[in-house]
């Protein structure tokens, strides 16, 4: 494989990979993220929220992960079908459920990272840079969380069709709406 | 593949002359290019897949190792090409 369609295939799969196939894939790793989330107390609790619990159960982490994947979902499909004439559900399913994918990285690094104590943060703001561990979370969320949302636009680009200004509005209002919809269903149902 | 802009200005070609090979008869007038000799050679070898592929969007995906909204999308500028010509 060369060198520029690996990259363009990280960036952008769904050119390959889309509907059922990529809910598939993005199935196996929303299904590891919750495992070894909970391992590592790693919370994915919003479209694109990750904190760090003192304790997190399979059953939360599952829940957490459900319920931001469905709001995404749910929200970029009715932003879908209000600029594009073809769009259909499980494209968009299966690739805003790939488009997790990144944050399994978070996840694994979740495992080894302690998160500093809040009444020591509190108290001294420096004592962040006290975790080397939590740093290199802090450090690698940005990239993890740019990634997912380029592999998120170009799964909404692909499964709609649309191009230009009318895209990318719809897609930052949805991503925006999304985030808003996940932290209220969280709030009202856990 | 048959040229369908000019060279010199870019304007769209008309057919000129047409010629019979049995018998060297030379029909002359300016004729427009059917809207599918205008699209690009990729574009004609996606309508040739397209039909051969009985329209299913499903099975050219397969054959091109693309996933299904890629080839819809493709199909969906083609469309817009054509419609573009007609106008």
């Amino acid at each position: 494989m060369k060198s520029n369609e690996f990259w363009g295939l990280l960036i952008n799969p769904f050119r390959k990979v889309a509907g059922w196939q990529a809910f598939g894939l993005g199935l196996v790793f929303v299904g590891v993220m919750g495992l070894v989330g909970t391992l590592g107390h790693v919370a994915f609790d919003g479209a694109l929220d990750m904190h760090l619990t003192d304790s997190l159960t399979y059953a939360q982490s599952f829940l957490y992960l459900g319920i931001s994947l469905a709001s995404v979902v749910l929200v970029m499909w009715l932003a879908g079908v209000m600029i594009a004439k073809q769009v259909r559900f499980i494209d968009i399913l299966g690739t805003m459920t790939l488009a997790k994918a990144p944050f399994l990285l978070l996840a694994v690094v979740g495992l080894f990272t302690t998160a500093p104590d809040l009444t020591q943060i509190t108290q001294n703001p420096m004592a962040v840079f006290s975790s080397v561990s939590f740093i290199v979370l802090l450090v690698l969320s940005l990239p993890v969380m740019v990634w997912s949302i380029t592999l998120m636009y170009n799964g909404f680009k692909v499964s709609c069709g649309v191009q230009g200004s009318k895209l990318t509005l719809a897609f930052i209002l949805g991503l925006f709406i999304a985030e808003i919809v996940s932290k209220l269903a969280l709030h009202w149902l856990l | 593949m048959l040229p369908t802009s000019c060279p010199s200005c870019h304007a769209q070609l008309k057919v000129k002359s047409l010629t019979c090979e049995s018998c060297s008869t030379e029909v002359t007038g300016s004729y427009d290019l059917p809207v599918l000799a205008l699209l690009s050679d990729s574009d004609q070898q996606f309508i040739l897949r397209f039909v051969k592929n009985s329209g299913s969007l499903k099975e050219m995906a397969s054959e091109l190792k693309l996933s299904y909204p890629t080839v819809r999308n493709m199909l969906n500028e083609i469309i817009s090409k054509i419609e573009a010509y007609e106008k």
